[in-house]
């Protein structure tokens, strides 16, 4: 990873260094009208671009080192923050109109979509957009730019190779097996926006979704918030399998830890992506484009490979890329369209609801 | 006017501006659990229907019995351990009583998130001690997340508040009335149940409440060890409220916040009624005599067992446990210490720009914030010193109820405030917010260091200079100042370590350049950092330590 970066940054300083001239003034990049000149000059005058996003700073240094060797006088602001403290911020912020994000970046996709609908997201079309998959972009407002298959992941020590589950149904017949009772872990879709997220899709992709509900109920499955809570659990083997684990951070773990385990399910796998917005009072709109852009141009979208975040642009290859996902997997890859429909659980009464019968399902009161 | 006047229009303005710190954020939680909606959005209506909600919500019931249970367990564990500690301590001669007293407060300084991230490494499931007591015995007979547990464990992380309070008692008594019922032939045990304890009853009860009262706001250490088998506390119950129906509920937020006040608000004035109740029984002091310890005799190396037992349990294990979780890839069942060994956690730590200002930060909001809240506070100290007027009656109440407001709620009302204040919002992305957040949030803890402070000068000495003719502030100056300043310097070191354990306020503040490490800590659990958590605990316990040993280094009494 460090040599690579190394690399990058060697490359591109003899790139810098064989013409000089290109220091002064960022180049439109290949493809792009020659128009975006005029965006990239009015970005440098704003001189910085504010990102809130719910992606780890850790994961997102390379792309915001190779954005900032790009347009060396925009300086990112990146902030990292939980969905939640995300969304509560910007609104916060707009409403006492002190300034907030340029650009929001979070995999509350529900959330993201709901901003936009509301009338906070700038409309922006972007010279990518139409790399991206149609159910990636919605209204020329949010702009997917990941490919996150959900996994189940569990202990490689721990349990055999046999028991590893396929399907959904599999899984489920594993939580029979007394040997898993205690030992399950996933999302708590109460406390959990991606918990929510991902059981209210399961229960539409899967008719016996609430059959598996009762069935990780009935191995009394241990609820948590966060992936990477569940994830230490595995790997140290107080829980043994976790069903609903977002698949990038799995990889990126697995890499490092040699406990850890990942498969994703061959009867169907939901995919979300990381969706991007500029707001609409965004004080550095172009410098917002320029950063959006670059999450989904070609470069963004390798960096964001090698991330394990999985590039989303449909003209990508490589085993990084929804391509070769969907190329594996077939038509069991199912990604949460970007669009009006992840609004309906936003409803206070019809998630109230979901959440009774997540409940009663689990026979938990 | 003439009143005005009398009260003097610095004295005035000092109240006001700690007036406007303290009711603002607290005014606009009142308020917000009384409307439908965000308060910042045009559309909401006045009306009772947060409160409806939660009432209506059995979870709500669940986490209030469940806080319930543990204060209850608390006061059941914490204040009699805290009194025979505090006996022990400063009454007998307990071997090693020097190198106890400082271990003993390590677990106020350090942050509850991090014991209960250490707890889970170290004794959770398949925790490294609950593999090796496995291997040893068979099975493990606790489980950490349970609900005893989590009383059990929280009971014994506050023995130290307990301890704090009777050992102040039982040093301000003299040891003459005890030495005569050693004479008259009464054991160690005999002395301490029959002599020792009820001269500083008062002081028990007043801890018990205090203790009874944290129990209410416990956020950190059921955060961790209650969500994996669900057990909400009011806290955790108001944090889950944060997703539970997609978008911010800060209404229903803010209405279980009101419902924590009104629980913790009595308990406050309670304890402060038994504090003056407390002090009038330490007047009742026997001769200034030196105190002689007791001869603990046959029962000395059964009382230093209790007493590391204790401290085993409290501080070793959970700091074990996040030393170790900081330099390994991955623990647990089947794992080789060898193999899994790494530094790579630190390395990681160093390339990240945002966690680095974090580290410079939390140092910086601990050393200099520390030293302007003391300031601060002794501005407030002096307000009410040697006065009884309407003031210093203000100021008495007025520094108490930030401490009934839960320390995360209470961050997001300093945003709210920074963001919709006019005049203030240049603030909000600078370290000065979350300074004001701490420094108020701690306000009652800062006076009672001050205060104590105070009261040590006699007033003599100041009454002299003022029949000379010296005003009051210079009198304040030239006299009480620099008389104090030692002590100053002592609360300025406590407040700093307090400072760096803090964690939840800062949460809503956290902007690139505002970045602490309590709230890296728990923005980061959520993000599933769990590495990053580990190698920041330990920073975090190190910079504590440091804080203990400078202290120590320069003679600082850690508690009066």
């Amino acid at each position: 990873m460090l040599n690579r970066r190394r690399l990058l940054t060697t490359a591109l300083t003899l790139a810098f260094a064989a013409a000089p001239l290109q220091l002064l003034q960022a180049a439109v990049p290949a493809g792009y009208p020659a128009s975006y000149q005029s965006v990239i000059d009015a970005a440098t005058k704003e001189g910085k671009v504010v990102v809130y996003a719910t992606t780890d700073a850790a994961l997102a240094q390379p792309l915001i080192q190779s954005f900032q060797q790009l347009y060396p006088g925009i300086k990112v602001e990146y902030n990292d923050l939980n969905s939640t403290e995300l969304y509560n911020r910007f609104i916060s912020e707009t409403a006492a109109g002190a300034g907030s994000a340029d650009v929001l970046w979070s995999s509350a996709m529900d959330l993201q979509v709901k901003l936009a609908n509301d009338g906070y997201a700038l409309r922006y079309t972007s010279p990518d957009a139409k790399k991206l998959p149609d159910w990636a972009h919605w209204r020329d407002e949010v702009y997917g730019t990941t490919y996150e298959p959900i996994a189940f992941v569990y202990n490689r020590k721990l349990v055999s190779a046999g028991e590893v589950p396929k399907t959904h149904a599999d899984f489920a017949a594993l939580m029979n097996n007394p040997k898993f009772k205690g030992k399950v872990t996933s999302y708590d879709p109460e406390k959990s926006g991606v918990g929510f997220l991902l059981a209210s899709q399961d229960s539409k992709a899967n008719p016996s979704f609430w059959n598996l509900a009762k069935a990780l109920g009935g191995a009394d499955v241990k609820l948590q918030t966060s992936v990477g809570a569940m994830m230490e659990r595995i790997s140290s083997g107080e829980n043994l399998i976790g069903y609903n684990l977002l698949g990038s951070y799995a990889m990126t773990r697995a890499k490092k830890d040699a406990n850890i385990g990942y498969v994703l399910p061959t009867d169907y796998t939901l995919v979300i992506s990381r969706l991007a917005l500029i707001g609409k009072a965004s004080k550095n709109p172009n410098a917002a484009k320029l950063w959006l852009d670059f999450l989904i141009s070609t470069r963004g979208q390798s960096l964001l490979a090698a991330s394990d975040l999985y590039a989303v642009r449909t003209d990508m290859e490589g085993n990084s890329t929804g391509t070769y996902l969907g190329r594996v997997l077939g038509g069991a890859m199912k990604p949460i369209p970007v669009g009006a429909g992840l609004l309906t659980y936003l409803d206070q009464s019809m998630r109230l609801q979901y959440l009774k019968q997540w409940k009663a399902a689990l026979a938990r009161n | 006017m003439n009143a005005l006047a009398r009260l003097g229009g610095t004295r005035i303005a000092v109240v006001l501006l700690a007036a406007l710190a303290v009711f603002l954020p607290i005014g606009l939680v009142f308020w917000q659990s009384a409307l439908s909606g965000p308060f910042f959005f045009p559309n909401h209506e006045y009306g009772w229907a947060a409160y409806q909600f939660i009432f209506d919500d059995p979870d709500f019931w669940m986490a209030a019995k469940n806080s319930l249970m543990i204060a209850v367990g608390m006061i059941v564990i914490a204040l009699p351990l805290g009194a025979a500690l505090a006996f022990l301590l400063s009454r007998t001669d307990l071997p090693g009583r020097r190198w106890i007293e400082v271990l003993v407060l390590i677990p106020v300084f350090v942050s509850p998130f991090v014991l209960g991230f250490g707890y889970v490494v170290a004794t959770g499931p398949v925790g490294f001690y609950s593999l090796m007591w496995q291997s040893w015995f068979g099975s493990v007979p606790w489980n950490i997340y349970s609900l005893p547990s989590i009383a059990i464990i929280a009971g014994l992380t506050h023995v130290p508040h307990v301890y704090l309070y009777s050992s102040a008692a039982l040093k301000n008594l003299g040891s003459d009335v005890e030495e005569a019922a050693r004479v008259t032939g009464a054991g160690p045990l005999r002395v301490a149940r029959s002599i020792s304890l009820p001269m500083v009853a008062p002081s028990l009860l007043y801890s018990g409440v205090l203790v009874f009262f944290l129990g209410f706001e416990i956020f950190g250490l059921p955060l961790i060890l209650g969500d994996p088998e669900g057990h909400l506390v009011l806290a955790t119950y108001l944090y889950k409220l944060t997703n539970k129906l997609g978008l911010p509920s800060y209404h229903l937020m803010a209405a279980v916040a009101v419902c924590i006040i009104a629980v913790t608000f009595p308990l406050v004035l309670l304890q402060r009624h038994l504090l003056k109740t407390a002090n009038r029984y330490i007047a009742v002091k026997g001769k200034a005599t030196r105190q002689r310890l007791m001869p603990l005799g046959r029962w000395r190396w059964m009382a230093l067992a209790l007493v590391g037992g204790w401290l085993f349990v409290t501080v070793v294990v959970p700091l074990s446990g996040i030393t170790l979780r900081a330099f390994v890839t991955n623990w647990g069942l089947g794992v080789q210490w060898s193999e899994a060994f790494t530094l790579q956690h630190f390395r990681d730590l160093a390339e990240q720009p945002g966690v680095i200002r974090a580290i410079f930060n939390t140092i910086l909001i601990g050393v200099i914030g520390g030293g302007l809240a003391v300031a601060c506070y002794t501005a407030l100290g002096l307000v009410a010193h040697r006065r009884s007027d309407i003031l210093t009656r203000c100021i008495d109440y007025m520094v108490l109820i930030p401490r009934a407001v839960p320390g995360l709620l209470a961050g997001l009302a300093f945003l709210w405030v920074f963001l919709f204040i006019p005049g203030l919002k240049e603030l909000r992305s600078s370290l000065f917010s979350v300074w004001l957040a701490y420094a108020v949030v701690w306000l009652a803890y800062g006076m009672r260091l001050v205060s104590s402070a105070l009261l040590q000068v006699a007033p003599e000495l100041e009454e002299s200079a003022r029949t000379l003719g010296a005003s009051r502030t210079r009198v304040n100056l030239e006299i009480t100042l620099p008389l104090i300043r030692f002590g100053l310097l002592a609360s300025w070191l406590l407040v700093f370590m307090i400072f760096e354990r803090e964690y939840s306020t800062g949460v809503y503040l956290l902007t690139p350049g505002t970045e602490v490490i309590g709230s890296m800590l728990v923005s980061q659990w959520a993000a599933g950092a769990v590495d990053l958590v580990a190698v920041l605990s330990l920073t975090n316990v190190l910079l504590v330590g440091t804080g203990i040993a400078i202290a120590l280094k320069l003679g600082v009494k850690l508690h009066d």
